[in-house]
């Protein structure tokens, strides 16, 4: 089993590199870590939380251990997070899937929406694209797009947010 | 579309199999006068059928067109859903789009959208995809799953399982699929799956499976900048394959896997995929648009996703990305 300090130090080395998920096995033992969007959830029933003995990351980097399971997680709010009295009016677009995010039809094309466009509930803002299925995003509120989170070609998880939009 | 009338004639012929069916068994399994079953029959010639008409024995299909419309592919279809409200023109732009549309306005599950002709087919990324007239199948098959958003994608290797299967028992062939739904014929690819979703955050309305396989091509029908890398069915039999037959067939395959993955999920499904997996084991190269990822394939997961490790021994796991077999 690894010390603290070991595992500590996977996390900084996996945060850093393009590494989404990597898995460590050694005598029965076994970590697997996952990146995350913040604002994915982690099991909260995880036997044990050691939370506090993480660095601080960007992302959410998950540490299963078995068996003895131990979650490791470290939540930071986005740092464009809007301060709670502009949340009030702001719509976060989630993916629905795990996926890759394109920002426009093809790699040629204009993106589908950009900051400061006006959308309406059924503009197709993205495309989440998984094993070849492609999921055409609709805004779902009818506002402005003041923020795009994710960048073209990145890997969105599920329940990740994708941009704002300033509803009306 | 096509009356019901007209399926339950091509029904009775499909079930004589090129025996004689007297005028008045037809007459009273359609429900009308014995001049509306020579009128029917009529239609049916006008659409490139031949019928043959003997007195005293009545009518005899000798053979049916090499077309895709409704009435071919509905000439002995063995489904219970898909297949049976086909939509065909000779010539479109591109099936998904009407797929799409119709999906849109509330077609029912089992739609099929089906044209001889493409002429603004496209794939991945919008890139283009060659089909041209009478010589493919280019289809768009809509379905309406009770699952949700997240699990969808497992539909695209379902779908590649069905197309093989259908090659398969009607050519003799037998496919590879690499990762996760190009089917290939001697390392040449024959077959495009592109699956579209129509849905809600936490619901799927629709799932537009677009299916475009080379079937009858000849070598000069390929562009010269595809030639090394595309093929055909009937260039790798050495024989042509009937696309109406290899239509049923796979609408009957894809029935039965979907039922499966209906009712128990998606590991049989993954069985099966295994089965005409060759990415499996092998030196592959993953390319995403975010970066290149190089090690050996090891298996797909439980939902579909390919695991990768690489020469570091570091775990991958491959959500989307174009993928290079080393050879």
């Amino acid at each position: 089993m690894l010390k603290i300090q070991e595992i500590r130090e996977l996390i900084r080395l996996v945060n850093e590199s393009n590494i989404v998920e990597f898995v460590y096995e050694h005598d029965g033992s076994k970590i697997k870590m996952k990146k995350a969007g913040a604002h994915v959830a982690i099991e909260p029933a995880a036997p044990q939380t050691i939370a506090k003995e993480a660095a601080p990351q960007q992302t959410t980097p998950v540490v299963q251990a078995e068996p003895q399971a131990a979650v490791v997680e470290k939540k930071e709010e986005p740092k464009q997070e809007p301060t709670p009295v502009q949340a009030d009016n702001l719509h976060k677009i989630t993916s629905p899937m795990v996926g890759t995010f394109y920002a426009a039809p093809s790699p040629d094309a204009e993106p589908y929406v950009k900051v400061g466009d006006k959308v309406k509930k059924d503009t197709v803002v993205c495309i989440v694209e998984a094993m070849k299925l492609f999921n055409e995003i609709e805004a779902e509120v009818e506002g402005e797009i003041v923020e795009v989170l994710v960048k073209n070609g990145q890997l969105v998880e599920y329940g990740q947010p994708l941009f704002l939009v300033k509803t009306e | 579309m096509q009356s019901e009338t007209r399926k339950k004639l091509l029904k009775l012929f499909a079930e004589a199999n090129g025996e004689f069916i007297s005028g008045q068994k037809i007459s009273d399994q359609l429900g009308c006068s014995r001049t509306a079953v020579w009128k029917h029959i009529e239609d049916l010639r006008q659409e490139g059928f031949e019928v043959e008409a003997v007195r005293r024995l009545g009518y005899r299909l000798k053979s049916a067109p090499d077309k895709v419309t409704g009435n071919e592919i509905q000439l002995g279809l063995k489904t219970k859903r898909l297949g049976w409200n086909v939509y065909y023109e000779e010539s479109v732009p591109s099936t998904q789009k009407i797929a799409h549309k119709l999906a849109h306005d509330g077609a029912e599950e089992g739609t099929l959208v089906i044209a001889e002709e493409q002429t603004a087919g496209r794939g991945r990324l919008d890139r283009s995809w060659h089909s041209p007239k009478g010589t493919g199948i280019w289809m768009s098959l809509i379905l309406r799953p009770a699952i949700p958003p997240q699990q969808a994608p497992q539909l695209t290797l379902l779908a590649a399982v069905a197309v093989s299967q259908g090659i398969q028992e009607v050519t003799g062939l037998v496919p590879d699929i690499k990762w996760p739904n190009d089917i290939l014929l001697n390392g040449k690819k024959a077959v495009g799956i592109l699956t579209e979703l129509q849905a809600d955050p936490d619901q799927v309305h629709a799932v537009i499976v677009g299916i475009g396989i080379n079937v009858n091509q000849t070598r000069e029908h390929f562009p010269s900048e595809l030639a090394s890398t595309a093929t055909s069915l009937a260039l790798e039999a050495g024989k042509p394959v009937n696309r109406a037959q290899l239509v049923q067939m796979i609408l009957s395959k894809f029935e039965t896997l979907y039922d499966q993955y209906l009712q128990h999920g998606f590991s049989p499904i993954k069985l099966l995929w295994e089965g005409y997996a060759v990415t499996i084991g092998k030196e592959v190269v993953a390319r995403t648009l975010s970066g290149t990822v190089s090690g050996v394939a090891l298996g797909i997961t439980d939902t579909g996703t390919l695991k990768l490790r690489t020469k570091d021994g570091d775990i991958h796991y491959i959500y989307s990305a174009d993928i290079e077999i080393k050879k």
